[in-house]
């Protein structure tokens, strides 16, 4: 079984998911159970691929072949569908492993039954399904559909609480531009499959010289993911997106925005490396730095805790990209500062699918709670919700990249790589971190402090359990960065920053 | 044990460990020098009510909007730019992807 690995942890959620409604018909208890049986396979093929890849290098799956390492048909063309996971997509393929995880405990007590819970595992998992599959696609087609399966999962997911109005109206405006993210990241696709015949990533890499229609073809790749990665100006489906949908749900949102993060690097890294200017690493570093200023300001004018965190989330989309955006455009000289840049990325990647979980659990806590999320009503909830306040400061912290936590650990990364290639870049950075801080302490103070607030909800342990283990995630990372770091982040950045060649060779032999 | 601690910056190094031995170093300093302070304090007593510029407050909550009022206010021109731009009209929306379409375009093309 283990040799299906990576297939397994796309196929699993993927029937599995289809499953959760006709399940729930016969027990609610037996879909649950499924829904835990499919998140722990997933899981365990998450850590099962990262482990393989980490120790004997890029694993090749190609689907319909008598030998799933048999890449080419006959006549030396990658025809069939392939599954391509590198040091960089078994990453993405743990965070979404770990989170989902994670989170599960949260989501099996957040949402009652007569609020529609089936449908909501069902669209959690598929969403699932949807970023294992963006993480090991090794085809272009293949990712453009596994892009689709994530928007409508997720908008689904957004507007799950129809009876609210203003969820239906984020997830009418999110579908709308994830509709235009995907056609244009389709037109693309068209485009390079017109003029080379072929769809998979590798032997397009190895086409690419920079004719014109690649050029036109990376511009509408960079049009279409930036929506979905919520980089500013394009952001503005998140912050509604984001404090919308069920709290349960937001962290898997998280990382659905960051494995659309993740396929922007792959397509600009591995298909275009060689024929990338340098004005598209400054576009990504510009667009980094303006998501970074433009949602920690907007964090400051928000009332509503959630729409609060979900402006922190967007504006640490700005740090990731900053960090691998200095990788890009150091890649043609290729100095030790871009890889330290883009180590700090990729570990931030990891560091926000923690900590913004966690405080969007602990937000979610907050409104089970007290049914409310607005600022001007909560206070005083440390009395009553300690381990909550904890968690939500904590987060908060790591977020505004306090040391000793994770957040800290990976800007810190950020901080010396920017510096290098411009002094500008490293101050922005560090002073939207600042100001993020003086945000956060706000919300906690709002929250959490004050006269005792009644608390007469008892949280179920489920909420304690994933909040638990966000934290101590959180401390682990931040106490011990170096073991991940060498790890899991630096093959991750390597195979961006110098492994085309590896990739290329894997795929299409030589 | 140290490189499992430790990340290499390129020009220097982080290490929590050295953070953590500061802070709890910081903190018995802090802890000395609270336990030389003076102590007369009583509890349940006039010491604990709050007092804000000098007058009695019967309801001594301190709103999150009260916090940083200062610097929110002096952002309140550059905030309220950018909550006109956050408008919530999808149109708008769409408006500014066709201008980073155009800005792709022109970098690729260009």
């Amino acid at each position: 079984m283990s040799i299906h690995a990576p297939i397994l942890a796309i196929a699993v959620p993927l029937l599995g998911g289809f499953a959760v409604p006709l399940l729930a018909r016969i027990h609610k208890k037996i879909r649950d159970l499924w829904v835990l049986v499919v998140v722990l396979v997933v899981a365990a093929c998450a850590g099962y691929v990262a482990a393989h890849v980490l120790k004997e290098g890029i694993w090749i799956y190609v689907l319909g072949a008598r030998n799933p390492q048999e890449t080419l048909a006959p006549g030396g063309f990658p025809i069939r569908i392939m599954l391509t996971a590198d040091a960089m997509s078994a990453f993405m393929g743990i965070i979404a492993g770990l989170i989902v995880l994670v989170a599960f405990p949260f989501a099996l007590k957040y949402i009652p039954e007569e609020e529609g819970k089936t449908l909501s595992l069902t669209l959690g998992v598929l969403l699932l399904a949807g970023i294992m599959g963006m993480s090991y696609t090794g085809d272009l087609f293949n990712f453009f559909v596994f892009l689709e399966v994530t928007s409508i999962a997720a908008c689904g997911i957004i507007g799950f609480r129809t009876w609210t109005g203003r969820a239906p109206e984020a997830a009418f405006k999110t579908i709308l531009l994830f509709g235009l993210s995907g056609l244009f990241f389709l037109l693309a696709v068209a485009f390079l499959y017109g003029e080379y015949g072929a769809l998979n990533l590798a032997y397009l890499a190895a086409q690419i010289k920079g004719s014109m229609v690649d050029r036109l073809a990376l511009a509408l790749f960079l049009a279409g993911l930036l929506i979905k990665v919520a980089a500013a100006p394009v952001h503005f489906w998140a912050p509604d997106a984001y404090g919308e949908a069920p709290a349960a749900k937001t962290p898997l949102l998280v990382v659905n925005t960051q494995v659309s993060l993740y396929g922007l690097w792959r397509i600009l890294f591995t298909v275009y490396g060689g024929a990338l200017n340098a004005g598209v690493g400054w576009l990504v570093v510009s667009l980094g730095l303006l998501t970074m200023v433009v949602a920690s300001f907007m964090a400051l004018a928000q009332t509503d805790l959630g729409r609060l965190v979900a402006y922190g989330a967007v504006s640490q989309i700005g740090y990731m990209m900053l960090g691998v955006g200095v990788g890009l455009v150091t890649l043609s000289g290729r100095p030790d500062y871009g890889l330290v840049a883009m180590k700090g990325g990729i570990f931030h990647m990891l560091n926000d699918a923690l900590t913004i979980g966690l405080l969007f659990l602990c937000v979610g806590a907050v409104e089970w709670a007290k049914g409310t999320r607005d600022l001007r009503e909560l206070g005083g909830l440390g009395h009553g919700l300690p381990g909550v306040a904890l968690c939500f400061l904590l987060a908060a912290l790591a977020l505004a990249g306090i040391p000793p936590l994770n957040g800290f650990a990976s800007k810190i990364l950020i901080y010396e790589g920017s510096f290098r290639l411009s002094p500008i870049l490293g101050a922005v950075a560090v002073l939207a971190s600042i100001f993020l801080l003086a945000v956060f302490v706000r919300a906690f103070q709002g929250a959490f402090l004050g006269p005792k607030a009644e608390v007469e909800v008892k949280l179920p342990w489920g909420f304690f359990l994933s909040l638990g283990v966000l934290a101590v995630g959180i401390l682990v990372l931040g106490l011990v960065p170096g073991f991940f770091v060498e790890e899991l982040v630096t093959p991750a950045a390597k195979a961006l920053w110098h492994g085309r060649a590896l990739y290329l060779a894997a795929v299409l032999g030589g | 044990m140290a490189e499992t601690l430790t990340i290499f910056t390129g020009q220097g190094y982080w290490s929590p460990l050295i953070w953590v031995a500061g802070a709890l170093g910081t903190l018995i300093l802090a802890l000395f020098v609270w336990s030389r302070g003076r102590r007369e304090y009583k509890r349940n007593t006039q010491q604990e009510l709050p007092f804000l510029s000098g007058e009695r407050v019967d309801n001594p909550r301190v709103d999150a909007s009260h916090l940083y009022w200062g610097l929110a206010e002096a952002l309140k021109p550059l905030l309220g730019r950018l909550k006109a731009w956050h408008s919530g009209v999808l149109n708008d929306y769409v408006g500014w992807f066709i201008v980073i379409l155009a800005a792709v375009l022109l970098l690729a093309l260009g």
